[in-house]
């Protein structure tokens, strides 16, 4: 395979992941999570069965890094009110209770291993402590409407 | 007697001094190759990792500020005060140690590669020295006041940098293969 098919098929395999999988997912947190999650921690290669039986695994792999580093920059450009509503629309997505989530997010700070490789260290402690904030405020967000609805539960809200 | 031992003192500086100039003329092809990839890492780490406008508009963004302000209670203020302070003296930091890498290579490398006019290295010292005292300046504001006191100069340096970083790139321009990118500072660039 040449250079410019490579390339030809890396795009439309980029086109075909946004369309059908990443348009379902508005929010840049949810897309960063979700891409890396598809890679191997073992070997840093992305794995995507459905993009690798319609391309390559070679394709599906490039496409779904381009992605990431896509979703991480607009991740990394969001403002802090904007990364709490994202907090708050994936809590709600995951159907986790959201004590246990905030705990977990705090403790195991998932996002951290979320990020692309070769990203500066500086980018990622920066979108690290934005995530830490709009967490601690969501948090507070989160209390507040609870103490003025002292009846509702813990569990969250449907998805708006 | 005496005026002998001087004139073989001077002597032996000079050729010591003649023998170390023409060393550094000629740097080996090694030494001068492992130059070329770290100013070449240095450059893309200035572009791409610490000036790209996204990071540091939201980086000394007020808006960000005005929000914590006043949607967070005072210990996650704090909090993020605290942050955004360290994050924004280890960006001015960076940038200061890779415009200190640049200056060096470009005096001691840069030179035997690439042909510039006068008023290009001209313009190229000035705004060397100019990003290193702004980049002083910052610290000291940013130690003292926080991340948000010097809004204007942050303007001003990252633009500098982005001078500096546009002449230093004609200087490695060879680098550059046709319809290939620039050099990844890791190994596998669909790893990212």
């Amino acid at each position: 395979m040449n250079l410019s098919t490579n390339r030809r098929d890396v795009e439309l395999a980029t086109d075909d992941l946004r369309r059908r999988t990443l348009s379902h997912m508005p929010a840049p947190l949810e897309r960063m999570i979700y891409l890396g999650s598809t890679r191997d921690y073992n070997t840093g290669l992305y794995y995507h069965d459905g993009l690798a039986s319609r391309f390559s695994d070679e394709v599906a792999c490039e496409a779904l890094s381009t992605c990431h580093r896509e979703a991480y920059r607009q991740l990394l450009s969001s403002s802090v009110e904007d990364l709490v509503r994202q907090v708050d629309y994936y809590i709600q997505i995951t159907h986790s209770a959201p004590r246990d989530f905030v705990a977990a997010w705090k403790s195991l700070q998932p996002y951290r291993v979320a990020v692309p490789a070769a990203t500066d260290p500086l980018a990622v402690e920066f979108l690290c402590s934005n995530v830490t904030i709009a967490l601690a405020i969501w948090e507070v967000n989160h209390d507040g409407r609870l103490r003025q609805r002292p009846d509702a539960s813990l569990q969250p809200s449907p998805v708006q | 007697m005496i005026q002998l031992i001087l004139s073989l003192l001077v002597g032996f500086v000079l050729v010591l001094s003649l023998y170390f100039f023409v060393r550094r003329a000629r740097p080996s092809a090694e030494g001068s190759a492992k130059q070329l990839r770290e100013a070449r890492q240095t450059l893309d780490s200035l572009q791409y990792g610490l000036l790209p406008s996204d990071l540091t508009e939201r980086l000394f963004s007020r808006a960000d500020l005005e929000y914590v302000l006043s949607a967070a209670p005072p210990d996650v203020q704090s909090l993020f005060l605290t942050d955004r302070k360290n994050i924004a003296l280890g960006w001015v930091r960076r940038v200061r140690t890779a415009v200190l890498a640049l200056m060096r290579f470009h005096r001691g490398h840069a030179r035997l590669h690439a042909r510039l006019t006068f008023s290009t290295e001209m313009r190229l010292a000035l705004n060397f020295s100019a990003l290193l005292m702004t980049c002083r300046l910052l610290q000291i504001t940013f130690y003292l006041r926080g991340p948000y006191a010097a809004p204007g100069m942050v303007r001003t340096a990252a633009a500098a940098a982005g001078r500096v970083c546009s002449i230093s790139e004609k200087s490695l321009a060879f680098l550059n293969v046709k319809g290939v990118g620039p050099l990844e500072n890791d190994a596998a660039h669909h790893r990212a």
